[in-house]
């Protein structure tokens, strides 16, 4: 708590919240909806960027906690900016659908399985965007090109899939509630790897940043 | 082993390998409540002692002990009695202080804030202000009330006086004599050695990553001897010398004490004593 109390009030930066809003571009027809998420890697992006400025680092290392309490502590901030985002796409499906209006013939539409696909979308970006960095925690924007690249990818790919593979084009990417448990257990796989990959995300960055000669 | 002396910080054979530096079998041990200056030229690997003290880098070699207790184990514990301070580096410059202090105070038990009001105002320190708008010695004082509220008893300070004035790398010297009084310990690098003069107890000298004296102020100062030549060096002298730097007038010849019988010599300050080391290993 303490920690995340730290990462609020210290490194926290504006973007953060500016790229929370994304999450309105869901009411935008015609969005390739995997994109919003990708904002809120950007604003993780501008978080690390932020604390490298102000040797956060430094600072966090002075106090009395461990390097693995220290990536801990980011993960978890921008894990729960990555949930509240979450919850945002959420509302903003719900007015999506309130709203109505022409389907998305860019990617899936604004329904259930959105936010298994938004889950999916953070897990990649939180298992390679944190290990990429602290294994250089001077360099952010070397794992946000790494990162990035691989969420495009994967947008790219569930874009091209709603066109071409069946389960995405007839089960996934139908109108709300049709296939709904189809939905539910796309969402819950992507919770799970969403969960399990940050939870590796932690591990695997606690052990690059316990390796690392830090040059302050 | 590290011995069982609960010296406030012990290290034994440190050492760290850099492609173009070596830091070799560094130790030393400090005295509780007293001020030990680590000089040096730049370079000569103050900070990466520091950083290797502090596990901010890995050291190769050797074993590091703070208050008797290994820090890799007890990490947390030794922070909560340290206190780091570097010139070079201001966290979040653009936070009020008091905003820092909010968070940095939530992390530490033993947190004093009547200790802290009392620092702030004897530092003549603004909560309201940010560290961006803070001169450089302000901010080393801010850096040290933080760490002195959180009851450290020693602290490790890392070129604190560099590229400040000499009034205000005065009114700090004096804040490290308070500190002194008050029993804390004070590990201090710098190269400003004129700064040591007026306050250190011990003085840890390192030379090109390797420790060449670990003695008190006024023993190493006094090992070594001045001899001022108008003109060229008399052979006998330069046989002595173990050290020569140009002046206006001639050359200072540094000679250790026991060499400098039957030469008119001086006492010969820190700074002059570090200068000429560094001019003859340069020749080495």
């Amino acid at each position: 708590m303490k920690m995340l109390m730290k990462e609020w009030k210290l490194c926290m930066h504006p973007m953060g919240y500016i790229m929370l809003l994304c999450a309105a571009l869901i009411l935008v027809p015609g969005y390739p909806y995997g994109v919003t998420c990708f904002y809120m890697g950007l604003a993780i992006f501008f978080i690390c960027l932020e604390a490298r400025e102000n040797h956060d680092a430094a600072y966090t290392l002075t106090l009395p906690v461990s390097r693995r309490d220290a990536v801990k502590g980011r993960i978890l901030f921008c894990t729960v900016l990555e949930v509240i985002d979450l919850l945002l796409i959420a509302l903003f499906i719900l007015i999506k659908q309130l709203i109505g209006g022409p389907r998305n013939p860019a990617g899936l539409d604004a329904g259930v399985a959105l936010i298994g696909e938004a889950l999916i979308i953070f897990a990649i970006f939180n298992m390679i965007f944190f290990p990429v960095y602290y294994s250089d925690i001077n360099k952010p924007g070397k794992a946000f090109v790494f990162a990035a690249a691989a969420v495009f990818l994967w947008i790219l790919l569930e874009i091209a899939g709603t066109y071409t593979v069946p389960f995405l084009r007839d089960a996934l990417d139908q109108p709300d509630p049709a296939n709904m448990s189809d939905k539910l257990l796309f969402t819950l796989a992507g919770l799970a790897l969403f969960l399990g990959g940050t939870a590796k995300s932690v591990q695997m960055s606690a052990k690059k940043f316990e390796a690392l000669d830090l040059s302050l | 082993m590290v011995s069982e002396m609960k010296s406030p910080l012990e290290v034994r054979g440190l050492s760290k390998n850099y492609p173009a530096f070596r830091l070799q079998d560094i130790s030393f041990s400090l005295v509780p409540g007293s001020i030990t200056g680590f000089i040096g030229r730049n370079g000569a690997g103050k900070t990466t002692t520091i950083n290797s003290m502090l596990s901010f880098v890995h050291p190769d070699g050797g074993e590091i002990a703070f208050f008797g207790l290994p820090f890799a184990e007890h990490e947390a514990e030794i922070k909560e009695k340290i206190g780091f301070v570097s010139a070079g580096m201001t966290y979040y410059t653009r936070k009020k202080l008091k905003a820092i202090t909010a968070v940095t105070k939530t992390f530490y038990p033993g947190w004093d804030d009547a200790a802290y009001r009392k620092y702030m105002d004897a530092f003549g320190l603004d909560e309201n202000k940010t560290p961006a708008e803070l001169s450089n010695g302000m901010k080393i004082k801010y850096a040290l009330a933080l760490a002195l509220s959180h009851g450290a008893e020693l602290l490790i300070l890392d070129e604190p006086t560099s590229g400040l004035d000499p009034v205000s790398r005065e009114e700090l010297v004096e804040v490290f004599l308070n500190l002194k009084d008050e029993g804390k310990t004070v590990f201090f690098s710098t190269h400003i050695t004129s700064d040591l003069e007026k306050c250190a107890d011990r003085i840890l000298f390192l030379q090109q990553g390797c420790l060449k004296a670990d003695d008190t102020l006024d023993s190493f100062r006094d090992a070594w001897q001045i001899a001022e030549c108008a003109g060229e060096i008399p052979p006998a002298l330069a046989q002595a010398a173990r050290g020569t730097c140009r002046t206006r007038g001639g050359y200072t010849v540094l000679v250790r004490a026991e060499d400098a019988e039957g030469f008119e010599t001086r006492e010969a300050s820190l700074e002059e004593i570090m200068i000429h080391l560094e001019k003859e290993a340069e020749k080495e």
